[in-house]
């Protein structure tokens, strides 16, 4: 890879590369700060315009939307309680009531921080063993899919604040919505009533919408006192200092890791990784306890997770030409139609223009540090409008996301319904995070058991003789039984003293 | 007063035939009944470019993705046939699935206008499986249950895969992935024995191709020998993609773009850009197309009938 670095940086050090590099990042941040536009979006926006380019400069455009947007969600999570992007879901968990507590500076520098250490980290690999973990990836049948799916459910017990039972409830209205549209196996349609509009069943962003933004927004209707008080006052873009870092340090590395890993896997994606690697901070952090309260752990382990997912995604899709998640698909399919086809040859036959996909990607990742930090006061002089002007255009804004996501009028509807479930679910104690974790698991976690089934004759024991498969069913068991064995030790201290 | 009518009558005429004549006059929505980035979006994707050019107008692309493409395609069916919404339909949504199931449009919903292009079918196995030759599957499949990777039934894996079960009288133990991508991943990491899709899949993962469901060997793979040379039964299978108008949009219109179709297709540059992307390039105007339309869906509809799949 180093001896194609000097033909890859002639190639990407040139003013078209550079400017598409910042046109993108303007974009991506963008697309990733308005609710419901986000990533799919945002690369679908530029599309034709990269026809237009040459190749570097229109992979620079490519990832540079990728990896902002997925940034760029983290802002509207922290500012205004409602995640830009699915892929953020995460982080409104700890984000916005830092930014209640005044301190909405700190934690976009966290998230900004944490996108930019999760985006490289993923480079890192990508760079370095991107053929091998391809091949890594390929274990990965229907059966250990299943296994690791199940492992990432566990994540609704850590996101539940408050009652469990509501939580796990909120998780199968989730997966209930996922039901809805064809039965991807039989091509059977389910629940669609006859009605022409519910066979294609339900998108997630709508959904996400609805049950974010849509909510927030007829809550704060709903609460308001003085409509003409901003909700955050305080903006701008702070770093905490070197020492609450260093305090951080193996969360930022755990995130970092679970983001790549999932990114690489088939069938998750990035929503799903930045929940697993919040769960999974949550449950080690010595600040376990201010979590969902406004710990700045929580935005960390989200943004970094998601932003390291974006690396992780690229190796499956540059070296096996399989697409991590649908992000990467729609920037699968640009490449293709710019006469890049990636699949097991690229690395092969044309290594400089991987390498300068790396370049480009490196980057585009230094573009969230330049954009996070002179964007933050942008978003500061917009936050002092009044929440009757804000909440209004993020209204707007939220139903042009809805629509957008697949040119169906049916889903302002699913928006609207959702929504008010969404505020009903919030007014009643209800945590949301779950209903997200459920819709976009649910589904997944069927066709895998299924698809499972039917390699094992039907043998749901035969799962565990898959050596990953049964590791990943230990892991699941022994997440789930921590706190009791926990519990039961603190017990035994306390009967000892 | 009749002389009036006349009149008016002839202006509109004046006025309305140079309108015609310049048709397109302002942009066309093209619907793909896919999500961006997928085998038929990157496929409405490579002619559009050549298209604009011809016709002077842009081309906007709507993906409206959904239930095998049914989506995209009712909302298609009930739009104006004034030649300004279009759609590029695979095979698959616009043959297969009002074969399948209840769907608000059957084969006179359409006009079609062309092809351009049409991937042919190939049976697969992973890199490193044992089985070197087609013969060899016949045997595996023979001597114990192998398993092939297939989407929903009615998708074009799962109907190659059951093409192969008739023709050869065995059976394979049939697992429905949910796309082209995993299927692929599948047989790679060897939890499926093989599969019959695309050639071009086979190339970009890098599987072993063992024989083409094509009447002849393909450039791209010139080793690999069709299914009739390997003495096997004549089973032809490819996914086309073609764009087509509602139908009711005047002939004039319908011709107009099946000629720009014809120029945009025959460009080299359109051609090898299909075939960087492991794709076929392949045009049929609107005359031609439109009898194989209606012999595909016929040919459908019986086979779907044959195998228990008509809805």
């Amino acid at each position: 890879m180093l001896a194609h670095l000097p033909d890859a940086l002639s190639l990407t050090f040139s003013w078209n590369v550079l400017i598409a590099l910042l046109a993108g990042s303007i974009v991506g941040v963008v697309v990733g700060v308005l609710p419901g536009l986000g990533s799919a979006l945002g690369m679908v926006m530029v599309l034709p315009i990269t026809f237009a380019l040459e190749p570097a400069a229109a992979i620079a455009v490519l990832v540079s939307v990728y990896a902002c947007s997925i940034y760029g969600g983290s802002v509207s999570a922290i500012l205004i309680n409602v995640p830009g992007t699915p892929q953020s879901a995460a982080t409104i968990m700890d984000g916005y009531p830092m930014a209640q507590q005044g301190k909405a500076a700190l934690a976009l520098g966290w998230a900004t921080m944490g996108s930019f250490v999760g985006g490289m980290t993923s480079l890192v690999l990508l760079v370095l063993v991107a053929p091998e973990l391809a091949r890594l990836s390929l274990n990965f049948g229907p059966i250990e899919i299943f296994a690791l799916i199940l492992f990432a459910m566990t994540t609704i017990a850590w996101v539940s604040r408050g009652s469990m039972v509501k939580g796990v409830l909120a998780s199968l209205i989730g997966v209930f919505l996922g039901f809805f549209g064809p039965d991807e196996m039989t091509g059977q349609l389910r629940f669609d009533f006859d009605i022409f509009a519910l066979s294609g069943g339900f998108a997630l962003v709508p959904v996400l919408i609805g049950v974010f933004a849509i909510s927030e927004i007829l809550m704060q209707a709903a609460c308001m006192k003085d409509a003409s008080v901003p909700m955050v006052t305080a903006g701008g873009f702070k770093l905490a200092p070197w020492r609450e870092w260093r305090a951080r340090w193996a969360t930022i590395l755990r995130s970092s890791g679970i983001g790549c890993f999932i990114g690489i896997l088939p069938g998750t994606g990035a929503t799903a990784a930045s929940f697993i690697a919040y769960a999974d901070a949550k449950r080690r952090s010595p600040r376990s306890a201010n979590f969902g309260r406004g710990e700045p752990e929580g935005v960390l382990a989200s943004e970094t997770a998601n932003n390291a997912v974006s690396g992780g995604a690229m190796i499956p899709m540059l070296a096996l030409g399989i697409p991590g998640d649908g992000v990467v698909a729609i920037m699968m399919g640009a490449l293709t139609i710019h006469g890049i086809v990636p699949g097991v040859f690229l690395f092969h036959d044309q290594p400089t223009l991987v390498t300068s996909i790396f370049v480009l990607f490196f980057l585009a990742n230094i573009m969230i540090l330049v954009v996070g930090a002179a964007g933050a006061g942008l978003y500061a002089k917009l936050l002092r409008a009044p929440i009757s002007l804000l909440m209004p255009a993020v209204a707007l804004l939220s139903f042009v996301g809805a629509y957008a996501a697949r040119a169906n009028p049916f889903d302002f509807t699913v928006a609207i319904v959702m929504g008010v479930v969404g505020f009903l679910l919030r007014l009643n104690g209800f945590p949301l995070a779950p209903i997200v974790i459920g819709f976009i698991l649910g589904a997944p976690l069927e066709r895998a058991l299924r698809q499972g089934l039917i390699l094992t004759d039907q043998d749901f024991l035969a799962f565990a003789n898959r050596p990953i498969a049964a590791f990943l069913f230990a892991l699941t068991a022994l997440v789930l039984i921590q706190p009791y064995i926990k519990a039961a030790f603190r017990r035994q201290k306390g009967g000892t003293k | 007063m009749l002389k009036r009518l006349f009149g008016t009558a002839l202006a509109a005429t004046i006025i309305a035939f140079p309108a015609m004549a310049e048709y397109p006059e302002k942009d066309i929505e093209l619907i793909v009944p896919y999500g961006a980035g997928g085998g038929t979006d990157t496929a409405a994707r490579l002619i559009q470019p050549h298209l604009e050019a011809i016709l002077g107008q842009n081309l906007i692309i709507t993906n409206m993705p959904g239930a095998g493409g049914t989506v995209g395609a009712t909302n298609f069916a009930k739009s104006n046939a004034d030649g300004y919404t279009l759609a590029f339909l695979p095979a698959g949504t616009a043959v297969y699935q009002p074969n399948l199931r209840d769907v608000a449009y059957d084969e006179n919903s359409f006009a079609p206008i062309c092809m351009t292009i049409n991937d042919p079918v190939g049976v697969s196995v992973g890199p490193d499986s044992p089985i070197g030759s087609l013969d060899d599957l016949i045997a595996a499949a023979k001597a114990d249950t192998i398993s092939a990777g297939t989407a929903s039934p009615g998708s074009i894996p799962h109907v190659g895969a059951v093409l192969l079960e008739r023709a050869y009288g065995v059976k394979l133990k049939n697992v429905p992935l949910e796309n082209s991508a995993k299927i692929s991943t599948a047989v790679l990491g060897g939890h499926v024995d093989m599969t019959a899709d695309l050639v071009g899949n086979a190339i970009k993962f890098g599987l072993k191709p063992l024989a083409v469901l094509a009447d002849e060997r393909l450039d791209s793979l010139p080793d690999v020998p069709t299914i009739d040379e390997l003495g096997g039964p004549p089973i032809r299978l490819s996914i086309w993609f073609a764009l087509y108008a509602p139908a009711g949009t005047p002939q004039t219109i319908v011709d107009k773009l099946s000629e720009s179709c014809e120029a945009a297709t025959s460009q080299s540059a359109y051609q090898d850009s299909v075939m960087d992307a492991n794709r076929s390039p392949h045009f049929m105007g609107s005359a031609d197309l439109s009898d194989f339309f209606q012999q595909e869906f016929q040919r459908t509809a019986d086979l779907f009938m044959e195998i228990g799949l008509k809805k």
